[in-house]
């Protein structure tokens, strides 16, 4: 729906050994936590491994199995959520960051007992700055 | 026999049309609202209370005062908010019934607390689902006007299911709210303009117009199934032609946008319909909507004496980046006022009127339980 803007332009961040970048929603309405079903963080073409990601939301910080049964946190269209992995990123070098979220939309129902999911990819190329990841 | 007496809708926006100025954080909720009023775009106001009220369903009171003294000093109407039945929201399992309900009271709560006379909900509450509804809405005062919408128009089965269940229950507070797109005319030049800025060949353009202009003749899918294939033949055309990253767009948007109803489809709920979003896509060179019959949409609810309130809703800005929504919304609510003189009546665009009309158009929890 609005996939070009899922990654903020310049926000790339690392310590080292962790990235960090913010996304934003690209569907026009609030969701909660658990319809963020799934995100993959790539950069330079190296892809953070699952577990170590780390989402965080109106100040607090979720692993990615914590946000499936949360439905009092909500990601709001207008704000940031930061999406964190493992992936050793140099300072101040030009990067190509990709991420891609995989959402649930609770109320379009396409089968008996299931809800549309979307899939959506945004790619940026913009420096990283220095700062601690989550 | 009487002539029917003319309707004259209430002009409005619903602030939808312009999700990606207030997604792209060029206006706050109470930016965009001030925009809509001086724009004069009113007096009828919709808005999506998952989409601009944060923390929704749940509303303070300070916040609500905040809102209704805003709306005031504007110069707007509340008409319709939009509310959603999150029937997935938990992963693993859909909500019960009691759940659902649950849900729901706290939106149509919300609401009532805003000032909005009306929720708007949606094709996933069933008729079981609004019959359990209909008490809430009497208690609240707020009238559920179930949103029609491609692809499922107004004498789908499941629609006819849903009317046939308001009639049994015989609430004032049960309607549908037409959109406009469950009766479209054509696809979108805006979308095919945006297909071709990706890359598309005139071919591929060319073929997907007329697979359109096809299933337009058909008339609208009989069912799923129906529909189901036509989103396929959409997807196998784009990549016939070379651009399968393109298909499920198209499909998408083919035919789940633009639902080939014709216009007179609507006589069968009209009786029901208490509110309408004017789903339009773009505007051409002459000022007028090519893809959907504004006009005789607007001459439809004229002659059928509807009072009711026509919430402007510009969906183009999924693909078009390079028009502003609102010079589309200010040309295509001249076409809802010439279409409306040409049908020997006018819109509703004073504050007054607008208040007075809406109120005597909807029920009141007085008229209820009476």
């Amino acid at each position: 729906m609005i996939p070009d803007r899922i990654i903020e332009q310049g926000t790339l961040t690392t310590d080292g050994s962790r990235a960090a970048v913010e996304v934003r929603l690209p569907w026009y309405r609030a969701l909660p936590a658990s319809c963020i079903a799934g995100a993959k963080l790539t950069v330079d073409g190296v892809e953070a491994p699952a577990e170590s990601l780390r989402w965080e939301m109106n100040g607090r910080t979720f692993t990615f199995p914590e946000l499936v049964p949360n439905t009092e946190e909500w990601w709001f269209p207008t704000d940031s959520a930061v999406l964190s992995g493992d992936i050793p990123v140099t300072e101040d070098a030009e990067h190509t960051v990709a991420v891609e979220l995989v959402l649930y939309i609770p109320y379009i129902v396409i089968g008996a007992d299931e809800v549309l999911h979307i899939e959506e990819k945004d790619t940026k190329t913009m420096s990283a700055r220095k700062a601690v990841a989550a | 026999m009487t002539a029917q007496a003319k309707g004259s809708p209430i002009q409005g926006v619903t602030l939808y049309s312009f999700t990606r100025a207030f997604h792209g954080r060029e206006y706050d909720l109470e930016g965009l609202i001030r925009k809509a009023a001086a724009e004069n775009f009113g007096p009828g106001l919709e808005i999506i209370g998952f989409s601009s009220f944060r923390g929704f369903p749940e509303i303070d009171d300070h916040y609500a005062g905040w809102f209704k003294d805003l709306i005031a000093e504007t110069g707007l109407v509340t008409t319709s908010l939009a509310v959603n039945a999150d029937i997935g929201i938990h992963r693993d399992r859909l909500l019960s019934q009691d759940e659902l309900l649950e849900y729901m009271r706290r939106q149509i709560a919300a609401a009532a607390k805003l000032g909005f006379p009306i929720a708007r909900v949606q094709i996933s509450i069933t008729p079981d689902s609004m019959e359990a509804l209909a008490p809430i809405a009497e208690e609240y005062g707020v009238t559920l006007a179930l949103e029609v919408h491609a692809d499922q128009y107004a004498s789908h089965p499941r629609i006819l299911a849903l009317r046939d269940r308001y009639e049994k229950v015989g609430s004032p507070f049960l309607g549908f709210t037409m959109d406009w797109g469950a009766t479209v005319s054509g696809f979108a030049p805006s979308l095919i303009e945006a297909y071709r800025r990706r890359g598309a060949s005139e071919e591929l353009l060319s073929a997907a117009t007329g697979l359109w202009d096809e299933f337009y003749q058909q008339g609208p899918p009989a069912d799923q199934a129906d529909h189901g294939q036509r989103f396929g033949r959409f997807i196998g055309l784009a990549a016939q032609h070379g651009r399968p990253d393109l298909g499920i767009d198209m499909g998408i948007n083919a035919t789940g946008l633009f639902g080939p109803a014709r216009v007179d489809d609507w006589l069968e709920i009209f009786p029901w319909i208490k509110h309408v979003h004017g789903k339009f896509f773009g505007i051409d060179e002459n000022h007028e909507e090519p893809s959907v019959p504004v006009r005789d949409l607007i001459r439809l609810l004229v002659e059928n004496g509807y009072n009711g309130a026509v919430s402007s809703e510009y969906e183009g800005w999924h693909w078009n980046y390079w028009q502003s929504p609102f010079d589309i919304i200010r040309d295509e609510q001249a076409v809802q006022r010439s279409a409306a003189a040409d049908a020997g009546s006018r819109m509703t665009t004073d504050l007054a009127e607008a208040r007075a009309q809406l109120a005597a158009w909807l029920p009141t929890t007085e008229g209820a339980s009476a």
